[in-house]
């Protein structure tokens, strides 16, 4: 244990003492903060750290942001700005400073790792279970276990409303997308794509190894908050037999 | 007071200028496709551009009035006719208690909008009267209009008898001018497109495909390739977005488009031309043409100052009536 915390702590200060973030322009109303093309927990907390940030201190003019794996979108309002600054050469080039000033400012100190963990019960009889365990000669026990041994990290939200990119999965299981995507895919149903995993919230084509489904609603358009899992949430899987399934179903 | 929908049209939905604040959880933006046509309909019909309005395709629905009423209809021109008499776009219009109004023909354009005086009674969803399709929240029930569907309006009507406003048609010809290019702005992946796919992308006309929705615009043209083969991780994209698929042809995201993707994202149409672009019917032609940013911006603020001075006119009629 102690190894893997000190290869740990290499690994972020490496990555960050290497890592610079840019700046580009997404539209003229939204600039793409980016770390690149990496999947990296520590990488995808400090784009959850800037997001944060935004939303409990913004800048006028400041519409929303949107983390995903290693970037941030901000999306502002250029013409309330341009009023309040009719100096500013661009609203691009003013909203930049301000963000690459965030940026600077960000603790990185915190980290989702202290937050707790939700668990999610899943019901592991997906329709390609038995294909992922035989293309990795596994058993189907054995996929479960290496499913639900693990705590995800959830990198960010998007594809449907509430749908979790969550990862990383264990090497053994890494499976990629079918090569077909399914026309449709249940609500609830839990799969795999390359290294990630990720719950689908509601019915939708999709293309992911389905393992299992979970009885929990994903995205309630009746609640106030109607996502169950959100980008920076730490979320674990355990799973849980038919009749407990049947028991626990909200669909 | 209501209005009944006797014919549903293919694809009417409530709009409004879209949701936002729920990005970060996959809910984008959605809205009227042609923003600047669904705030003008609601300023000439003494509305704010707050209110929601109704946005169809062509056929679009028959509506009846169950009051009198002040409505504006503003976008495609399909041929509008109340009780089978043809009338003006682009103006308000005082209705009768249980006028029909129709639309009769595809003449130009792709999406109409019909604003109510003092809007509709719809539902609204995380801030915002548009219909999300997918979670079937937001506008009349979450879903495309039907037929039968009665819905509350809040129109308290007068006639008109002193001089009418309209907007010029010079100003709506200046924005909707019949010419293929569309400006953009170059995208966090435009300097991985191949050279020759680079200079295809803005001299060869590409064609708006049937396969294209609300969701978005799919091309058909000459392939375009990126330098290198990338694996992209999924990153935020936004309305205009130009997406590079793997088939070697381009998507334009548009109003309900997914909040993030994985594809390179090449180019962004620029927000003053996305009016233009929401009008163009399947089969259209376009080409891109790329811009700095600081021209797109430019563009973004006189479109909302043509829109400001439309408000002030508008207001200023409203009152004096």
């Amino acid at each position: 244990m102690a190894a893997a915390s000190s290869l740990n702590l290499v690994n972020k200060v490496l990555i960050i003492s290497t890592t610079e973030f840019h700046i580009v322009p997404l539209s003229e109303s939204a600039l793409l903060f980016s770390y690149g093309n990496t999947i990296d927990t520590i990488i995808n907390e400090k784009i959850m750290a800037l997001h944060d940030k935004l939303s409990t201190k913004s800048f006028p003019g400041f519409i929303e942001s949107a983390p995903a794996y290693a970037s941030l979108a901000v999306y502002y309002n250029p013409v309330f700005i341009k009023q309040q600054y009719p100096d500013v050469f661009t609203v691009f080039a003013f909203v930049q400073n301000i963000i690459e000033s965030f940026a600077k400012e960000i603790d990185h100190t915190t980290s989702f790792k202290n937050k707790p963990i939700k668990t999610v019960p899943v019901y592991y009889k997906g329709e390609d279970l038995e294909w992922v365990a035989s293309l990795h000669q596994l058993t189907t026990t054995e996929v479960i276990q290496l499913h639900s041994g693990v705590i995800y990290h959830v990198f960010m939200n998007g594809f449907l409303p509430g749908f979790a990119y969550m990862g990383t999965v264990n090497e053994k299981i890494i499976t990629a997308r079918k090569d077909k995507p399914r026309l449709m895919v249940a609500a609830g149903s839990v799969g795999i794509a390359g290294a990630q995993t990720g719950i689908y919230p509601t019915d939708s084509p999709g293309g992911w190894q389905i393992i299992g489904t979970t009885p929990l609603q994903l995205f309630n358009k009746t609640k106030k908050d109607p996502c169950l899992i959100k980008a920076g949430d730490q979320v674990q899987f355990f799973a849980i037999d038919k009749n407990e399934f049947d028991k626990l179903n909200e669909y | 007071m209501s209005i009944k929908i006797l014919k549903p049209g293919i694809c009417s939905t409530i709009q409004d200028l879209g949701r936002t604040g729920y990005r970060s959880l996959g809910i984008g933006p959605g809205g009227a496709m042609d923003f600047f046509a669904a705030t003008t309909a609601n300023y000439l019909a003494g509305n704010d551009e707050q209110q929601p309005v109704i946005e169809m395709h062509f056929p679009a629905a028959t509506i009846c009035f169950k009051s009198n009423s002040l409505i504006s209809i503003a976008g495609a021109n399909f041929d509008a006719h109340i009780n089978e008499v043809p009338v003006e776009m682009y103006q308000p219009l005082f209705v009768e208690k249980n006028a029909v109004l129709s639309f009769k023909k595809n003449i130009s354009g792709a999406r109409v909008y019909l604003a109510i005086h003092k809007g509709m009674e719809v539902e609204k969803w995380l801030g915002s009267y548009s219909t999300h399709l997918k979670i079937t929240a937001g506008g009349y029930k979450g879903r495309l209009l039907q037929k039968d569907d009665i819905i509350s309006i809040n129109t308290i009507a007068y006639e008109f008898n002193r001089k009418k406003i309209k907007i010029s048609p010079a100003v709506l010809e200046t924005l909707y001018k019949k010419q293929s290019a569309m400006r953009c702005i170059a995208g966090p992946q435009w300097h991985l497109l191949h050279a020759d796919s680079e200079k295809r992308m803005l001299q060869s006309a590409l064609t708006i495909s049937n396969q294209s929705d609300r969701m978005g615009y799919r091309l058909t043209g000459e392939n375009c390739y990126l330098q290198t083969t990338v694996e992209l991780i999924s990153a935020p994209v936004t309305v205009g977005t130009v997406q590079l698929l793997p088939d070697g042809q381009l998507i334009i995201l548009m109003a309900d488009h997914q909040t993030t993707g994985g594809y390179p994202n090449i180019a962004t149409v620029i927000a003053a031309d996305l009016p233009r672009l929401s009008q163009l019917p399947v089969n259209s032609q376009l080409h891109f043409q790329l811009v700095s940013l600081q021209h797109a911006e430019e563009m973004l603020l006189s479109i909302h100052q043509l829109l400001s001075e439309i408000k002030t006119g508008c207001q200023n009629f409203y009152e004096k009536h």
